[in-house]
This record gives C-alpha cells, structure tokens and sequence, in this order.
C-alpha cells in the first residue's frame, strides 16, 4: 500500500515534473519565437525604411557641376556679349530678432546705438525707419543688396541679430543704361516693363537658361545715345528725351533710350512714372519730320515730276483753316527747297495734288495705323485719323500733323525712306545675317535714292546744318511741332525732333532725336526749336556711335546733290 | 597526409578568395576616393567660376559706360577719332612714307625721336606762385627769354613722350633732362644746343643699327632741324612742319576736351 501510494506519488511526481518541463519548453518556445517575431518586425522595419527612402525621400544634394553653375535666371547680353542682366547672389541685410532667443532684448546695444552705427555705414538709410525696424519683434529685411565690404563692416558690429542671407537677385552691371530696353525683376522673379517681361519664359527655362541671350542693343552706342540725349536734355532744359538708333538694313535697335530713366537694380522703387517709355509707348504729333515721307509718296506717285517746278507759298485757307509757314520764304518755293525750308504750305499743296488715298496708304504701307512692330510689351497705339480723309486731315497730315504715332514709327518709316524703299519691323532680337527679315516694299529705289539726296540737302543747306558731323554725311530733318492742348495747339509747348540716317551714300544706320517741351536756353541760343536743340544732339550722337558701328568717316566722299543744288535759294526754316 | 594537401588547398583557395576580397576592397575605396576628389575638383571648379563671376560684375560695375563717361569728361577727355584719322587705302599708307617736298601737305610724323618732345619734357623745378612763371625766369625778364613752358601743349604731347621708343641708352637722355631743368630759367636755346651733339651721336648710333626703311624717314629730318632746335618764335617763322605740329596737336586736344 505504501509502496503503492509511494509508487503512486512518485508517478505524480513524475507526471508533474513532466508538465513543468513540457511547460518550461512551451514558453521557451513562445519566447523565443517572440524574439524572432521581434527581429522579424525589426527587419521589416528596416526593409519598409528602406524601400521608403528609395523610392520616396529625395537623394542627398549632390548637383552635377552644370547644375550648379546653371543660373536661376538666364542672363541678357548686348549683340557684342556685354552682360546688361545678369542673375547675382548677393547679401542682403536682415534684422532677426529671435537669434539671440526668445524673450530678452534682441540686440546687445540698444537699437538706437546699433541705427546711428549702421547709419555711419549706409548713410543714406531712414534712421528713423531702422529704429523701428529693430525695436519691433518682427524679422525683417533692413536693405537689400549689400556689399560684402558693407556686410563685413556690419558683421564687426558684432550683432548676432543681424544677418547676412545670399539671396539670388537681379543685377544690372550697367545701371540705369537700357533701363527702358531691360525693364526689371520684381521680388518675386517677375519681370516687368522690357525684355525681361517678353523674355520670361526663356529666361526661366532650364534647358535655355544657360545660355545669354543676346539682344540687338550695343552697349557702347546706347551709352553715347543717352549720354548726348540727357545733355541736349538738360541743355534745352526739356522735360523728356527720346532717342533711338536703328539699323536701316535690318530693323535691329541699336540702342533704345527715354529719359528721364530709370534704375532697375532698385525694383523696388522702379514702379513709377519713369518707366513709361517715350520712344515705343507715348504717340506724338511728330511735325515737319513727316514731310520727306509725303515727298516720298508723291515721288512714288509721279506726282512730282519736275523738281524745279515752284508752288505758290502765300498762306493757304482751306475751308476755316488756314496753313501757314514759320516765316515767309518768299512767293513761291520748289519741292527741295519746301524740304529744306520745311515749308508747311508747299507740302501741304504737294498732299492736296497727291490725293488723300495715296497718302494714306503710303503711310498705312509704313504700319503708321497699329501699334510699332516691336518686341516690348509698351507700345502705344497711334492716333489715326479714321474713314477717308478729308482734303484738310490729308494736308495736315502732310506735315505730320492730325497724325500721332511713335518716334519708332517714325525710326522705321525714315528706314524705309532710306535703305531703298522697304520696310521692316523694329526688332530688339539680334537678327543673323542670313535671317534678315525680307521687308515689304514701299518705295521705289529710285524715290529712296532721291529722297537720300534731299535729306542730305537739308542737313547741308537747311534747318539741319547743326546735325552735319564732319565726314559722316549725315542727311535727316527737323521737327518742331507745337503740342495740342485744351483750346488748340500751345505755342510755347513743342516737340522737337530730329530723324537723321546716315552715311547718305549708303545708309545704314537711322538715329532719332526728340526732345518734349525745350525751352529756349543760353545754350540753344534762345530757340526752341529742332535745329537749335534735337539736331545737335544727332550731331554728337553720330560721330560717337559711327566709328563704333564700323562706319568710317570719310571727308572725301558724299551722296552727290549736284542735280537738285542748283534749285535752291538759301534761307532758314522751322 | 592526403587529408593535409587536401586541407592545404582549401586554405589556400580560402586565402586566395581573400586577397581577392581584399584587393577589391582596395579598389573599391579607390574608386571611391578617386571620386570624391572630382566631385571635390568639380565643387573648386564651380567656386571658382562663381568666384570669377562675381569679380567680373565687380570689374563691369565699376566700368559701366555711365562710369568710363565720367572718367573721360574728367581725366583723359578722349575723342572719337575724326576723317583725318583713318586711311582710305594701301596708297595713302605709302604716301606717308614719301620724303617731304616743298609745298606738300604736313606730313605725318614718326613716333621715333624729335628733340623738341624732349625739350618739352623739362618741366620747371618750381613756378612761382605769384606771378605763374618759373622762379628765376623773373628775375632776368631783360635776358632772352626762357621757352615758356604750355602745360596744355605739354599735356598734349604727353602721348608722344610715352610713345617714343627707348633704346636702351636711356642714359644720354636724362642726364639731358636733369640738366635742362636745372639749367632752369637759362636760355633753351643754349642747353638745346649743348645737348644736340649728344643726340646727334645716339641719332648715328641708331640709326646704323636701325632697318633701312626707318633710317630713310629719319634721314629727311636733320635738314629741318636746326630752325626747328632754337624756340618757337623762330620755329615759327621757319614754317618748319615739324615744329609746328605739336602746337596744332595741341590746341586740337583742347578744344576736344573742353
């Protein structure tokens, strides 16, 4: 029995101990495959990280080398590669009031210790403004573009408040030169006004960006233009200037330039009146500088057969209107000598015997009805008398007058007038030689050739003479065209304007002038008008930029006028 | 024994793999340090570039035409250059180096050396501040006069005193000059004569040294020297063309620069 209940006991024992260790199994089973699942998660963990970081997350910034030098904003050159545009990372000064942690002053002096420093080194900075800037508890920029002579005195302030962030800007290494060509960039990368506004696509594009583009301009011969204008400017103590250089050949701008301009490095004080642009956005009653384009017309025409045929030059009444000449040039005057007189009477009789349709054409041939064929985005809309023109509005027109456009249309209408009788679009694009534009013929050669000759005269005999740079032949006429205001035209309120092309043996460059509202001066011997201010301004422009646009001054050569010389009195006109 | 090769071997396949292993590993990191260097050369590179860009917007703003305008009103008063400056043709070119004939027009002159650029090198020591003539000068008013001395013409000549060319017996040249300017207030046409037999022997020198085309333009000019040596006045009076040409250079350069 003992032995039974022993044996029984110990197969208790035995069966218990049995249990323990098949249970101690279990649970080291349980265990471990608990640790395997563990190492499993983290496994997969691990693969799910992975195949997230390869397929998702972003490399690590290692740019190729043409990556990095390709710049956030293609840069614009001159036709000669001089960089007018150019994207620049520079510093810029900013005011960070939480470097120094949150509560607490910002800065380690006081702010206005720090102002009167950083006034010593931007003096022309609003102290006021920078007092208030540092005393408030907002980040903000206190001056953009720095340069690292300034930032570097800055950083001997020894404030960690103010930083020195690169930030990629615009930057015009020439300033306000071509202001009106250009236009600028706004803060946020937009450009405006000029070719930064057309060329924004391309600007932008990474596959182009690399590359300059290359715009019609020549630095050098834009830098004399607005030099000689703004001289004339000031001379004349005019309100405005305006002044283009065109190739006569190809309808390239060589330079471009409205003053009082601009400076596009400073975006943010660039949106003001100043970049309204004179030469393509404003529309003027040009004057008398019409009237080679009416001879042309009537040349064309065969109206004008014989030059040495004489119209009467007594004052004309047409209807309530009465035409008049500046000064009275005698009874009766012929077509070169109504040029170089610039003789309102004569032109206007020249339009009457031409016909309204005739001019009208001629001048819509010479796109003077749309807006000037050109890339910028001002372009100013003509004043254009619209339906058939009466006898008056032809005469009137004649002479430039009832008819406004730009002094572009006029640049492009003088081309035509010159470089054998077709007309071409004005372009800031640099145009290759074998894709010049094949142009629409207005003129005939024979009329060009003749009008050469007469646009000479004008400047050797007439109200041109100031605008004869010695060796440069140059030919082109005056305009002084009383501006319209309330109540009809003013008498002291004028448009002088010059258009000239030269050398008149081979024309290849056409250069306007025009100076709004000159006033009579010392220097313009008391006289308003185009002869004493706009011509010179052509008479100094010329002999700068011709050397430069490989045209040779040559004393010994010149369009021969021989033929038309013998037909004119001398006399001075408007 | 067998059992040892046979072990053997596998050690040194195993040895083998290792090596192999290793040498990969060796190239592996060369390969890779090889390409760290270019992407360190290529980061050089593009600092560089950015570095040149900057200092190239540096250099155009600092010489925009606005700038290189202003520099010129004040400073150097350059002119474009006018009809008389350029040479139609081959023929013009050759006429310039004809001898000079009675009646023809001013000839063009050699850079190479005329006394009178160098006698108008001899600037006075020291002008009196009161009546603007070099000291001494004033006081011997009676005496034949001192070439006064044109700082504009001067100026004007400055081109071509930069232009002649230096032959190496510089030596004769400006003891010549330090003389004249301590001969100061003296008679120019003295020290000129004293310093002409100098310059006639480096003249010698030269010109037996010279090509032949140089010596035949150089040959004409001793003919009208002497009229040209003495002073203005009688330079002048001589009409020696190439006297007066400084003169008119000068006045030309005033009149452009105003």
């Amino acid at each position: 029995m003992n032995a039974l209940t022993a044996s029984a006991a110990i197969a208790s024992g035995r069966v218990q101990l049995a249990n323990v260790r098949q249970r101690s199994l279990v649970t080291a089973k349980v265990r471990a495959l608990w640790v395997l699942l563990l190492f499993v998660f983290a496994t997969l963990t691990a693969l799910v990280r992975i195949g997230q970081l390869g397929l998702f997350e972003d490399a690590p910034e290692r740019r190729s080398m043409a990556e990095a030098l390709l710049p956030p904003r293609g840069e614009i050159t001159d036709r000669n590669g001089v960089v007018l545009a150019r994207a620049f990372p520079s510093y810029s000064l900013w005011f960070n009031p939480k470097a120094l942690g949150e509560g607490g002053s910002a800065l380690v002096k006081t702010p206005e210790e720090v102002a009167k420093a950083l006034m010593t080194i931007f003096p022309d900075a609003d102290y006021a403004d920078l007092v208030e800037r540092l005393k408030s508890d907002k980040p903000s920029y206190l001056r953009k573009r720095v340069l690292p002579e300034e930032a570097n005195k800055v950083f001997a302030l020894g404030e960690p408040a103010l930083e020195f962030p690169r930030e990629n800007q615009r930057y015009y290494p020439q300033g306000s030169l071509a202001a009106h060509v250009l236009g600028y960039v706004d803060e946020a990368g937009e450009g405006h006004v000029g070719m930064e506004q057309v060329l924004q696509q391309r600007l932008l594009d990474p596959a182009q960006r690399g590359q300059p583009f290359a715009l019609s301009i020549d630095a050098r011969a834009q830098g004399a233009l607005e030099d000689e204008l703004s001289r004339g400017m000031l001379e004349s103590n005019a309100k405005g200037a305006a002044g283009v250089v065109l190739d006569s050949d190809t309808g390239e701008v060589i330079a471009l330039a409205s003053l009082p301009s601009f400076n596009p490095n400073r975006s943010d004080r660039a949106f003001n009146g100043l970049v309204f642009n004179r030469v393509t956005n404003q529309v003027y009653e040009l004057g008398s500088v019409m009237k080679p384009v009416t001879v042309a017309s009537a040349l064309d025409a065969g109206v004008i057969g014989d030059m040495s045929v004489r119209y009467p030059a007594a004052q004309l009444h047409i209807g309530r209107f009465t035409i008049h000449d500046s000064h009275n040039f005698g009874a009766s005057l012929n077509v070169p000598e109504a040029l170089i007189h610039s003789s309102n009477i004569v032109t206007a009789q020249v339009a009457d015997k031409l016909g309204g349709p005739a001019l009208r054409s001629t001048m819509m041939a010479l796109h003077m009805n749309e807006r000037p064929g050109i890339e910028l985005p001002a372009r100013g809309f003509p004043i254009w008398p619209k339906g058939d023109w009466a006898r008056i509005t032809t005469m009137t027109v004649s002479y430039g007058h009832g008819m406004a456009v730009s002094p572009l249309h006029l640049a492009s209408a003088y081309a035509a007038l010159v470089n054998g009788g077709v007309w071409r679009p004005a372009t800031l694009f640099k145009v290759a030689p074998d894709k010049v534009p094949e142009g629409q013929r207005v003129f005939k050669a024979s009329t060009s050739a003749r009008l050469r000759q007469l646009l000479r005269m004008i400047v050797v005999d007439g109200t041109g003479k100031k605008a004869d740079a010695p060796g440069f032949r140059v030919g082109g006429k005056t305009g002084s065209a009383e501006k319209p205001g309330s109540g009809g035209y003013r008498k002291t309120s004028l448009i002088a304007t010059f258009a000239a092309a030269f050398p008149m043996d081979k024309p290849r460059y056409v250069v306007i002038a025009m100076l709004d509202e000159p006033q009579g001066t010392q220097a313009t011997s008391f006289q308003r008008t185009a002869a004493w201010n706009a011509a010179p301004v052509v008479g100094r422009v010329v002999p700068r930029i011709g050397p430069l646009l490989g045209v040779v001054p040559d004393a010994t050569r010149d369009v021969d006028i021989s033929d038309l010389s013998p037909l004119i009195g001398n006399g001075e006109g408007e | 024994m067998i059992v040892t090769a046979h072990r053997l071997r596998s050690i040194g396949w195993i040895a083998l793999l290792a090596i192999c292993a290793a040498l990969v590993m060796v190239l592996a990191f060369r390969v890779n340090a090889l390409r760290s260097q270019v992407h360190h050369a290529e980061m050089k590179i593009v600092a560089l570039r950015q570095e040149k860009m900057y200092l190239e917007t540096e250099f155009e703003t600092r010489a925009n035409q606005q700038q290189l305008k202003a520099w010129n009103d004040v400073e150097f008063g350059y002119v474009a250059p006018t009809a008389g400056q350029y040479l139609e043709n081959e023929r013009q070119l050759a006429a310039l180096s004809k001898p000079v004939e009675p009646d023809a027009p001013e000839p063009i002159r050699v850079a190479s050396a005329d006394d009178a650029v160098v006698a108008q090198a001899a600037f006075p020591a020291m002008v009196s501040p009161l009546s603007g003539k070099p000291l001494g000068a004033e006081a011997d008013e009676d005496k034949p006069k001192a070439e006064k001395i044109d700082h504009a013409k001067a100026a004007a000549s400055l081109g071509e005193r930069l232009a002649k060319v230096d032959r190496g017996d510089d030596a004769t040249v400006k003891p010549r000059i330090r003389q004249l300017v301590a001969k100061d207030g003296d008679d120019s046409v003295k020290s000129a004569r004293k310093a002409k037999p100098a310059k006639d022997t480096k003249q010698a020198k030269a010109d037996s040294k010279d090509k032949p085309a140089k010596v035949a333009t150089r040959k004409d000019k001793p003919v009208d020297k002497p009229s040209a040596k003495p002073s203005a006045k009688v330079a002048s009076a001589t009409k020696s063309p190439v006297a007066k040409k400084p003169a008119a250079a000068g006045k030309r350069e005033v009149k452009a620069t105003k």
